[in-house]
């Protein structure tokens, strides 16, 4: 079943919903996530042995083609950030001393030059590190012919990789030797468990950030990574349930481009100062000025003043009656203003105040995006309250659901602002802000109903209104994104930057 | 201090005792104290340059980590060069930093300390009034670094204009070091050197 049918039925017969209502949460996550993009986009979440394994298939396959060792193999893929097709050209194409020599590798053709090892093994070598005098299987060395004693390589290795956090690129220890020291001779010389294991984690770690298709989850404490076939600004889920953009590992961030919101999050880490005050989560009722905490994800306040009890919105502080009706007007920036606000030679400060519009909004459903978390187990107590009056776990999964599709939206909102911000007013920007003002009030609706008036809902309604409610923000987050993709095709949008 | 350490600084010290450099006099180096880990190390200023017929003394601090980390060094005597700090004595030599090698010895360090004497980069300076002036002006980088290797460091060039200017400075009030530092920083401009010493 695909997803996108779905969109747009309304009616109340709810045979199909019982589809939806099947699928597992991840699934429904992943098909979400990609649900505007009309080309499927493959990947695979990896757990840390899933990458050390990759990793030695990469080898291995290399292997396959040309007869090198395995551990100069390594070098010479990381040297090439793990593009196979890029080192097995260079390899067949090029010199192949040049490009030993710029890995840092000794040429494994080149037998290297060395007295009888029976001349050797009657004789003690000094160790140029510790200057102590040595039998010859107690010095060892690589390719490069610098020698040195084992507790002295073992010394240096263990400095190397717990105080520089160095693992690809330890170098020989002799001066200016450039050579690098390959992963089966430091594993086979470290023989503390803490050091080796902190060599495997260096290893894995540049593995996965060399490699142009591999990216580790951005959340907190998840060490799961995301491999792709190629390259894109494409949505992946990890198996944590974090949505994010594989091109620029930002929470996945659709209608606004890559670059536009590097930029914005940049601007906003800049003016951080100035807009601090905005992000704080009270205000004072713009009536009674007793101060308001918001706590939840709606923006529909009611002053708590019980003598008061005005209701107003929190984005714009102005009477919440214009914003339940059709001409929910809270998200466009308005011209007229901000022409006087120059007018009265206020440029800076009209930027600011543009600056601090959009910003306001952003943070704004960035907030309540945070907040709807705590909708998840209200919701949750909801769903039981509903299974013990005979409703199936099934069927009260509209319910999470809906708290998906919310904080989709959200999400959705947080980053149109960003796109807004940069876009220069055309016919279609107007057409665009429209949209916005619609997926604005329908997701404001559903926050509405799910935080307050649910619970005063007979619960044999619940499931309707709720279901109408969702359906119609995914139909107008769809058609908000749609639009966004077309323009990108059609050229229409112009940025101001 | 690290056992490793220490029985190389005792083998390094009898490597630099046996060295044909110490029978020429152009490095030594000397314990200051009985744990290895505090060293002082001197070099001859190197010939054809304006450090020549001086003595340089550095201060050297053995880590725990040696040989796996370099020395500390620093200059104790004052010098004019472009990679070295005219007032702390700072050093910005790669060897001392990322380019260390485990194999490397405090000999290695003072002779490439020499070398650096002799052959200054420009354009890594740890001293960029002193960088600049090498660069624009290395008449006048020459003369003060050799009446600085004079004032500090025994050298035999002795350059009276330049002592006039300093004492007029010391009579208003201005320590000896402050003003030859500012004046050498202003290429001998007394009236600059005043101002920034009283502004
Ligand atoms: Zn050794
Ligand atoms: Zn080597
Ligand atoms: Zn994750
Ligand atoms: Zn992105």
């Amino acid at each position: 079943m695909d997803s996108e049918d779905e969109i747009g039925i309304d009616s109340g017969n709810s045979s199909d919903d019982e589809d939806y209502d099947f699928m597992q949460v991840d699934e429904i996550q992943r098909q979400s996530g990609n649900a505007q993009d009309p080309v499927e986009y493959p990947f695979e979440v990896l757990t840390t042995e899933e990458i050390v394994k990759h990793m030695l298939d990469c080898i291995a396959e290399v292997n396959n083609v040309v007869e090198i060792p395995a551990t100069t193999t390594r070098i010479l893929l990381n040297h090439f950030r793990w593009d196979k097709e890029k080192l097995m050209e260079r390899y067949y194409d090029g010199d192949q001393e040049a490009l030993f020599k710029a890995a840092h590798v000794i040429n494994p053709y080149v037998k290297p030059k060395r007295e009888s090892k029976t001349f050797r093994c009657s004789m003690m070598e000094d160790c140029d590190i510790c200057f102590l005098k040595y039998q010859y299987t107690n010095m060892t060395g690589l390719q490069c012919g610098h020698r040195f004693c084992k507790s002295c390589w073992v010394e240096y290795l263990t400095t190397k990789i717990m105080e520089e956090g160095l693992c690809k690129s330890i170098a020989c220890a002799a001066h200016g030797c450039d050579i690098l020291v390959d992963d089966v001779t430091v594993m086979s010389l470290l023989t503390e468990p803490r050091v080796k294991t902190k060599y495997q984690q260096l290893i894995t770690n540049s593995f996965v950030e060399c490699n142009r298709l591999l990216r580790w989850c951005p959340s907190a404490d998840c060490s799961y990574a995301v491999k792709v076939q190629y390259v894109d600004a494409r949505p992946v889920t990890c198996k944590c349930g974090h949505v994010f953009c594989f091109e620029c590992g930002e929470q996945w961030h659709d209608p606004v481009q890559c670059r536009l919101l590097r930029k914005w999050i940049k601007k906003c880490d800049d003016d951080s100062e100035t807009s601090n005050w905005i992000a704080a989560n009270t205000k004072e009722c713009p009536k009674c000025n007793v101060t308001i905490e918001k706590d939840g994800g709606c923006n529909h306040m009611v002053c708590k003043n019980q003598h008061c009890k005005h209701d107003f919105c929190w984005v714009c502080l102005g009477s919440w009656e214009p914003h339940g009706s059709s001409w929910y007007n809270c998200n466009r920036y308005d011209e007229d203003e901000a022409r006087a606000a120059r007018d009265a030679q206020e440029k800076l400060r009209s930027s600011l105040a543009r600056y601090l519009h959009y910003y306001n909004r952003y943070m704004n459903h960035m907030q309540s995006l945070k907040f709807e978390h705590k909708l998840y187990s209200s919701v949750k107590l909801k769903m039981e309250e509903m299974q013990q009056h005979n409703m199936s776990w099934i069927e009260v999964q509209f319910l999470k659901k809906a708290v998906d599709i919310l904080c989709q939206c959200r999400q959705t909102l947080m980053c149109t602002y960003v796109f807004a911000y940069y876009l220069k007013k055309n016919n279609q920007s107007m057409i665009f802000e429209d949209n916005q003002k619609d997926l604005e009030s329908a997701t404001e609706k559903l926050s509405e109903y799910l935080e307050r008036d649910i619970t005063s809902e007979n619960l044999a309604d619940i499931k309707q209104k709720v279901q109408d409610k969702y359906r119609y923000c995914e139909k107008r987050r769809k058609v908000l994104l749609d639009h966004v993709h077309e323009g990108y095709d059609k050229d229409w949008w112009e940025y101001v930057e | 201090m690290a056992n490793m350490a220490v029985s190389r600084i005792k083998r390094e010290f009898k490597e630099v005792l046996r060295s044909e450099e110490i029978a020429q006099c152009s490095i030594k180096l000397e314990l200051v104290n009985d744990c290895f880990t505090e060293l002082r190390g001197e070099i001859a200023g190197p010939p054809d340059t304006p450090y020549e017929f001086g003595t340089f003394l550095l201060e050297i601090h053995v880590p725990e980590t040696y040989p796996f980390n370099p020395p500390k060094v620093k200059f104790l005597t004052k010098i004019w060069h472009p990679n070295i700090s005219s007032v702390t004595g700072a050093i910005c030599l790669d060897i001392l930093k990322d380019n260390w090698a485990a194999a490397m010895t405090l000999r290695t360090v003072l002779l490439s300390l020499q070398a650096l004497l002799a052959s200054p980069e420009p354009d890594d300076p740890q001293d960029a009034v002193v960088a600049s002036q090498y660069k624009e002006n290395f008449e006048m980088f020459c003369r003060t670094a050799k009446h600085w290797t004079n004032s500090y460091a025994k050298g035999p060039h002795k350059f009276p204009d330049f002592d006039t200017k300093i004492q007029r400075l010391k009579d208003m009030g201005v320590s000896e070091f402050d003003a030859r530092a500012a004046l050498s920083r202003h290429n001998w401009d007394l009236n600059r050197a005043t101002e920034q010493l009283f502004s």
